[in-house]
């Protein structure tokens, strides 16, 4: 897989776990385990931040511009559809050995767009 | 909560990183994934040990990496530094993302919350077998992934 792709697609894992640890109902249940979501929360937001750093600045760019729309900047293909907005991705998407050897995003929404394994 | 649950008894990892790749192998998935999903759960584990109980640790995260949930329940008798404190038993479970939210993946917690503090903790840290520790936590046994 694209070193690139593989990034952003762990900067929206790390997102969704702040995202979660800010929910307000997850909190409370990780506070019944005895974890700290909020100082969790904290860590994870420097992480994310250094990773972030690491990503070409287009990219970055770009996930921020999607997830800020979207909520969701990165989705699998599912079916030959993005699972964003469920288009039928063209034929040329489909040829390449390696469909994750490059960085692709959906032509009809613009999220970045993976094949699952 | 009648989801499947995978189960590895005596396992053999010493340490946290290669506690969470031994189970996380457990489930087929490819390479890439695999890698990927180690590094979600290392992160979250880097952020603050998820030790929910003296003995227990359960690493968690959710990853549009996955369609279905994935959960297993690991077993070491020698225990496994996490790394501060050791444990015995590992609850790992990786959550999909859906457009309908995180509302699944809090039930996944406010279940094992629930189990854990009525007495299922000190049960499972003495379960003897996988299916008496899948019966404990409520989930269907599913055996060992790889066997299938």
């Amino acid at each position: 897989m694209n070193k690139e792709l593989e990034k952003l697609i762990s900067l929206h894992d790390l997102d969704v776990m702040i995202s979660d640890l800010a929910n307000k109902d997850i909190s409370k249940q990780e506070k019944k385990l005895g974890l700290s979501p909020d100082s969790a929360a904290n860590e994870l937001q420097k992480m994310r931040d250094e990773l972030a750093s690491t990503i070409v600045r287009k990219n970055r760019d770009l996930y921020e511009q999607l997830a800020g729309h979207y909520g969701n900047a990165v989705v699998p293909v599912v079916n030959h559809r993005c699972s964003g907005c469920f288009t039928q991705l063209p034929t040329a998407f489909f040829t390449s050995q390696d469909k994750n050897d490059l960085v692709e995003t959906c032509p009809s929404c613009g999220r970045f767009i993976y094949w699952c394994d | 909560m009648k989801r499947e649950c995978f189960c590895k008894w005596n396992m053999s990892s010493k340490n946290r990183e290669d506690a969470i790749a031994e189970l996380i192998r457990e489930f087929s998935f490819q390479k890439t994934t695999e890698n990927l999903l180690q590094i979600a759960l290392e992160t979250r584990e880097l952020a603050e040990p998820t030790i929910v109980h003296e003995g227990i640790a359960m690493p968690h995260c959710r990853s549009i990496l996955v369609d279905d949930f994935m959960i297993i329940i690991g077993k070491s008798d020698s225990g496994i530094p996490w790394p501060e404190k050791t444990v015995n038993i590992i609850i790992l479970f990786i959550t999909p993302v859906k457009p309908s939210g995180p509302s699944e993946h809090m039930e996944l917690i406010k279940h094992l919350a629930k189990t854990l503090r009525s007495g299922g903790a000190e049960k499972i840290l003495s379960a003897e077998s996988p299916s008496e520790a899948a019966s404990i936590l409520k989930f269907s046994y599913g055996g060992n992934h790889k066997d299938e």
